[in-house]
Order: structure tokens, then sequence, then C-alpha cells
């Protein structure tokens, strides 16, 4: 079986034509409030930490990664699939997660805890922020922690109320991630879980610098995670969900090509630690890159479908290109991870709202394998983009289900800024 | 930041399913009544549990909700409750296209993949509705169905924040209209009964055998319940100026986390005083303009206990009336914030403090008079609503009344 072909393997050069002007809440009347809305804290990013199937470690290690273009993605070790069905994954290598967690801490974590606690401390460490009161955790996931649903499950089934485990049942909360890593790092502001499918963790970031902007943390650490689940992917499999999906063609991811036929799953975590930029600067912190801004919204489809029947008037991207005098895009990571419904929709999306573009957006999930942590990725490598000059890079996410993300990343330094 | 530079969010729209049933009306008519809803299970299997009692939606009411059984148990609550909410609000089409759509869930679609899952486990061999099951299993299944069924085009967010979910959903619904990324958002919680959650409390030995009874002296834990609940919050201007009704003012809100154990609070509750004093500064009022306490209150000895110590830190002892609605309807997991919410906004809007039930001689650590048994009158100008969860997360809502 043929590895998947990387999406891009160097800095990206793409360009973006000028907006179009698009619908927004344009009947929204605000004039009726008491007072002016104030004007929103600037928020940059500070640290990055990733432990997914290819690297871990800081922003150097995931801007390695994405350098090098090699593929995480190969034939699954968690499980044997069964002969004739999706058979590929992006795994982590147990042995270097228990490099990063301590073992005795690690036999208190469940294995997907012990993903979110390694990265979020990786980023910690990128950073140098510090924890306490002031410090958010938003944390994305699309599964949650299974793997303990099903253990808890499975004592009960085999034992009666015997089996139940006091231990396990916390772990079958989805917020437990976000839990265990608070704890770990000291974040003791808002603590926020969300769940949604395939841009769950730039759906993260982006509410996670909406609670800095307005003051309610000096600094979060915001991303996503998930892991290979034998339950979760088999179902998934069983639902069409995955590569092949129900047609013919190889298995693999292949996002916006013409033979794209689903996508494959992938495990791990990446979390960006964001500040509001006096306070980095206060402390005298490296930024990496500004997030500009942030939107989401979205198009009202059925729960699983990827076709609208009704047109995205509220389009994020819109609502962010009519609050910044944005030129053109110089990159645009998008969502596309293979799933025919969903890449097509995206580029029809991105058309409307950017005006055609012959390039498709760039894909980060032909590396990482598609997982909550994949959309903290985007953000991640359009910091880095932005980091090195290439900048304002337009972050963008739809699911199926209707959610959509648009993030701006851009340059910190005012010479290569043109999103003011 | 100071709250007058920020738009006014007020409540203009109601709705709840709750063990007493469909409506907000059915709510109040029972806590203002005192009515405990806790009964023993029926929906779910409880042979050799600790506790075998838990406030289900009664099976006519929920047959009564005018959703298709198709639907799992938990989007039948969720979608009935906010199309009450939203018709309470006048909400038509155009209106409510831009709203925010933000709901706090845990168990998601669980009550249907564990029973197809138990009985493919258990059989050996597979089980029907397995594909409806597997779809809708998530808990972002619920604002998925919410907000393509009522048209919601706004961000939409599905907040898993254990018991705090509900009230969560609500302070950062909150947070989109004062940062002016919408008018108008739909916040709440839902959760059904599932055997993962009955168990899993049973385990931790926190669930009483009998009826929960918060802040007595010999209560012995925390009744499951079930139900959703959502409010709809707006732009004080937008809202007068549409002609909509506001049922009172989300005065102000906050989130706290304790980082400090994943199933038990900070033994000092530092971080439910963190989460009632931003509260009270972001709504810019001082502790004596509370006048009522809708705990978190769940009846086990350590929440209650921890609760009322954080309680007398921010508002004095003895200083405020403190009931647990957990006694009437039970907790309600992720819809606990949002249906306590609720009854917060009713207890302000009737002069009437829902009581404590089965409270029968107060704890000596719980230094307020906690309403037992019976409901009080209450000329009341504002009211917090505490919700707490694992993961040491801790949200304060607060209320005030509008003068119309």
């Amino acid at each position: 079986m043929a590895p998947p072909t990387p999406q891009r393997s160097e800095a990206p050069r793409l360009s973006w034509g000028a907006p179009r002007p698009v619908d927004s809440f344009g009947d929204r009347d605000v004039a009726g409030s008491s007072e002016p809305i104030p004007p929103r804290r600037r928020v940059v990013i500070t640290g990055i930490g990733t432990v997914n199937a290819l690297t871990s470690g800081g922003a150097s290690a995931v801007a390695e990664a994405i350098a090098l273009g090699r593929s995480g993605i190969g034939p699954l070790r968690g499980f044997v699939p069964e002969p004739g069905m999706s058979g590929l994954a992006a795994e982590i290598d147990d042995a270097r997660l228990a490099a990063l967690v301590d073992p005795a801490e690690a036999r208190r974590l469940s294995r997907i805890c012990r993903f979110t606690v390694a990265a979020c401390r990786l980023a910690m460490r990128d950073s140098g922020v510090g924890s306490g009161p002031g410090l958010a955790i938003v944390v994305g996931s699309e599964h949650g922690d299974f793997r303990s649903s099903e253990e808890f499950a499975g004592g009960y089934l085999q034992r009666g109320p015997a089996g139940l485990s006091p231990m396990i049942f916390p772990n079958t909360v989805m917020n437990t991630m976000a839990s265990v890593a608070a704890i770990a790092v000291g974040a003791r502001a808002p603590s926020v879980t969300l769940n949604q499918p395939t841009i769950v963790g730039d759906l993260a970031v982006a509410r996670a610098a909406a609670i800095v902007a307005r003051g309610n943390a000096e600094a979060a650490v915001a991303g996503g995670v998930d892991e290979i689940c034998a339950l979760v992917y088999r179902h998934l499999r069983d639902l069409g969900a995955l590569s092949p999906m129900r047609g013919g063609g190889p298995e693999g991811c292949r996002p916006y090509a013409a033979d794209h036929n689903g996508p494959v799953l992938g495990e791990g975590a990446t979390f960006l630690v964001l500040e509001g930029l006096d306070a980095a600067r206060a402390r005298g912190a490296r930024i990496v890159a500004e997030l500009v801004d942030q939107a989401w919204g979205n198009v009202p489809v059925s729960a699983h479908a990827a076709r609208p029947g009704r047109p995205d008037r509220g389009s994020p991207v819109g609502r962010l290109l009519a609050a910044h005098a944005v030129s053109g895009f110089r990159c645009v990571y998008g969502a596309g991870n293979g799933d025919a419904g969903v890449d097509d929709w995206e580029r029809g999306l991105l058309a409307r709202d950017l005006g055609p573009c012959d390039a498709p957006p760039l894909s980060l999930a032909p590396l990482f394998g598609q997982h909550g942590g994949l959309g903290a990725l985007r953000v991640a490598a359009a910091a880095l983009d932005a980091a090195r000059g290439v900048s304002p890079v337009l972050v963008h996410g739809i699911a199926r289900g209707g959610c959509r993300t648009a993030l701006i990343v851009g340059s910190l330094d005012p010479g290569s800024r043109d999103h003011e | 930041m100071t709250r007058a530079a920020l738009p006014r969010v007020v409540v203009s729209g109601l709705g709840v399913v709750s063990p007493y049933g469909a409506g907000v009306k059915s709510l109040w008519t029972g806590l203002s009544a005192g009515a405990c809803a806790i009964r023993p299970v029926t929906v779910i299997e409880t042979e050799g549990l600790r506790s075998r009692v838990a406030a289900e939606v009664p099976a006519e009411a929920l047959d009564g909700l005018g959703v298709s059984r198709r639907r799992s148990r938990a989007d039948r609550l969720a979608l009935a409750a906010a199309a009450e909410a939203l018709a309470d609000a006048g909400l038509e089409g155009r209106d409510r296209r831009p709203a925010a759509c933000l709901v706090g869930a845990v168990g998601g679609g669980m009550h249907e993949a564990e029973a197809w899952y138990w009985d493919e486990v258990r059989s050996g061999r597979p089980a029907p509705g397995r594909q409806r099951a597997l779809r809708s299993v998530l808990p972002r299944a619920h604002a998925d169905a919410v907000a393509f069924r009522f048209g919601l085009e706004g961000p939409r967010e599905t907040l898993v924040m254990a018991c705090a979910s509900g009230a969560a959903s609500i302070a950062l619904g909150a947070d989109l209209i004062r940062d002016g990324v919408v008018d108008v958002a739909l916040a709440g919680g839902v959760d059904a009964l599932t055997r993962i959650c009955f168990m899993g409390f049973n385990a931790l030995k926190l669930l009483a055998p009998e009826p929960c009874r918060p802040f007595d002296r010999d209560r012995r834990g925390m009744s499951i319940g079930e139900g959703a609940a959502f409010l709809v919050l707006e732009d004080a201007g937008r809202c007068r100026a549409r002609g909509g009704r506001a049922h009172a003012e989300l005065a102000g809100a906050a989130m706290t986390t304790d980082a400090h154990h994943v199933t038990a609070p900070h033994p000092e509750g530092e971080g439910m005083i963190r989460a009632m004093s931003l509260a009270l500064g972001c709504a810019r009022m001082a502790s004596g303009e509370i006048g009522y306490v809708n705990a978190h209150g769940t009846g086990t000895p350590q929440n209650d206990r921890i609760e009322a110590l954080a309680l007398a830190r921010v508002f004095g002892e003895g200083r405020i009336l403190v009931s647990s609605t957990k006694s009437l309807v039970g907790h309600t997991m992720a819809a606990a914030g949002s249906v306590e919410a609720l009854a917060t906004i009713l207890a302000l809007e009737h002069g009437l403090v829902p009581p404590t039930a089965n409270l029968t001689e107060i704890d000596p650590a719980v230094p307020f008079d906690c309403v037992p048994g019976t409901a009080r009158p209450a000329d009341l100008g504002a009211a917090l609503s505490n919700s707490f969860g694992f993961g040491g997360q801790n949200v304060s809502l607060i209320f005030s009344r509008l003068s119309h």
C-alpha cells in the first residue's frame, strides 16, 4: 500500500486574491445597546507543544516535521483490523509517549490524558508562561476517552456492580483531559472542553483567543486531542466515515485530490499558549506570531451532512474580512482531510469568500491524520509561517454538520503586517 | 474593562423539560410547591446498586414533546426545551437566524448507544439500532440537532464541562453578546439518564439511597435527574427595539478552575469563592445586593460543606437565603446549570424562593437559612446560581430583576 502523498513540503507561497464582498449579519443592530464595545486585547502565540505520530516537542519539532513532509500514516499497529477494511492510521509510538510522562503519573492517567498533559507541558515550556488564576485551558476533542468508557462498561458487563471502577469513571466524561491538564500545568482560570468533528482543535484555539482578548484570562493553553481507539475506529469505518468510505480506490488520505475517498484517523495532542500582547511583551516572551482575529459559525445542515441546503450567510471568513482590511492571504490552511464532501464544500466556501483560486488550501491531514489536535497543528503551522514573514495566513475549517472556523494569523513584525 | 462599557445581556426566553414534565409552567409549579420528583428508576437497570432512585422525565411527558421517537432521548429533551425558549422569546425565523447556539452536554446519545452496545456484548451478536445509536452518541449531537432544526446560523459550541456544562454555556453565550459577535444566543444544557453516569456515581459512592437531602446533617449523597433547559440571551438594546419581553438581566458571570483534584472540590472552596467574587465584580454588585443563592447543593457531604464555607466567605454567614433545587428535580448533570438558572430567574420574577426538600435538620456547618420544605416569599433584586463540576469547574451566574 503506497503511503499518502503529503500536500506540502516547503513554505507555502500561495496567493489568494482580494476578497469578494460577502454577506454578514448585515441586519445586526447594536444601536440599542447601552454602551459601545471596548477594544479587544491583542492576542499572540508564545508557545507550541505537540505529541503526534511524527514528533513530540515544541515549536521547532512542529516546524521540522512539517518541513520534512514525511507522513505519519501507516498500517494500524494498535489493533488488528478486519481484512478488506480500513487499516491505516497515524499512531503514536508508546515508547515515545513513555519518555514524556513520569511513570508514576502515567499510572494514574489514561492514555489520552497522557497525550494532553505532555503536550500542554511542552507548550508551557516552549512559552515560559506562568501558571495560576490567570491561565485558562481550552481542550477540543472529537471523541474523548472512549477507551475508558468501554473499560468502565466492560467492568459492569463482566462482573456486575462489583466491576464498576470509581477510578475509571471520571475519565468517561469528556472534560477529563482538561481536568488533569489544568492540574498538571496549574491552570485556574476558565477550563473549557469543546466537542466537534474535524475542526475542534482550531475551534478551541479560537475560543481561547476570545477568552484572552476579552480579559477573562491573561493567557490560555489551547488545542485539541484524540486517540485511536479500536471501538471508535471500527464504528467510524462501519459508518463509512473512513477512507475508502464506501467507494473504491486505494485507502489513503488525499485531501482535495480528484481521487480523495475519506479521511485516515490520527492521534495526538497539540496545544498553543496564547497571551495578551502587552503581558507577553512585559515578561519578555518570545512571540511566535499574532492571532489577529478569529470567528466561528455554522452553516445549518443536518448533523452529518456536507451538502448545504442553505447558504452560509454568517460566514466567519466574511466576518473577519469585514473587520480587517486584508488585501489577500499569503497562505490558507484548510480542514480538508480527504472526505470528498467536506473537501469540495470547503473549496466552494473559500472561493465564495476569497475569490477563485486554482490551488487548494494546504492540508496537514496527510502528515498527522485526522484527530482533535489537527486544527491546533494548522494554527501552529500558520504561526510558524508568520514567524518567517509569510503573513497573513488564514486557518479555515469546516466540518460535517456545518460548524465553521476562521482564524487570521500574522507576523508581529510591523514591516510584514498588512492586515490592520 | 468596566461593565458600563459592555452591552447588557437580558434573558428574553425560557424553555425546559424537567422531571415535572414539559414547560416552564410545570417546572415552576413543582418547584414552588416543593414537590420532590425523585422516584424509583424505571429506564435503566439498577439491580445491586447503592442507589435506585432518580428524577426521570415522565414517559407521558416525553411522548408528548412532539419530537420524533427516532431521535435520542436527550435530543428529544433538548429540541423541546429549545423550541419553548425560542417561542417564549418571540423569535421567528429571520430574527433567530443569526443566533449563536451553545449547548452544555455530557452524555450525548449514550442512553441509546449503551442499550445497543450492552445488548450486543451480552448476546454476542450484532444488535439492532447500531447505526442510529452511533450517529448521535457524542455530546455535540444536540447542538447539531438544535441549530439545524431551528435554523440558527451563528456560532455553535458544544461545551462538555461535567455538571457545570449548562451554566458554562450561558456564561460563554453572554460573552459572545458582550463581545459584539452576536445579538442573541440560545444557551443551555441537556442530559438524559444513562447507565454509565448512574453507575459511575454509584461506584464513587456519591449517590444517596433515598432522595437527596442537601444541607441536611444526615445527607448521604446526591440523586441523579435528567432534563434540558435553554435560555434565550439577548442584547438588551435589540430586545427592547424589537419589542421583546425580558425575564431578567444576566448581570454577571464567571468561570474558574480549582486545578486541585479531578473529582473533589478544593477543600477551602478557593475556586468557588473566586467564581462568585468574579461574578459579583462582573455585575458590579456588592455581595449585599444578592438576596438568594441557588446553590450547587448536591447533597454530598463534601460539596455542601465546602460550598457553605465558600458562601460564608463571600456573603457572610446567614446573610442570604440558600436553597438547592436538586432536592426537587435531582442533579440533571449537564442540564443542571441551565435548569437552575431558570429556577433562579423564576424566583426573581415571582418573588418566591423555591425550597430545599427533604431537609429536616440543618448541618451546623451550613450557617444559612436553606428554606426547608416550603417556598419562601422574598423581595429579591438579584440572585446567584452556582454550578460546580468534576475537574474543579466552577461557574457562577448572577441574574437581576428588571424594572418593567
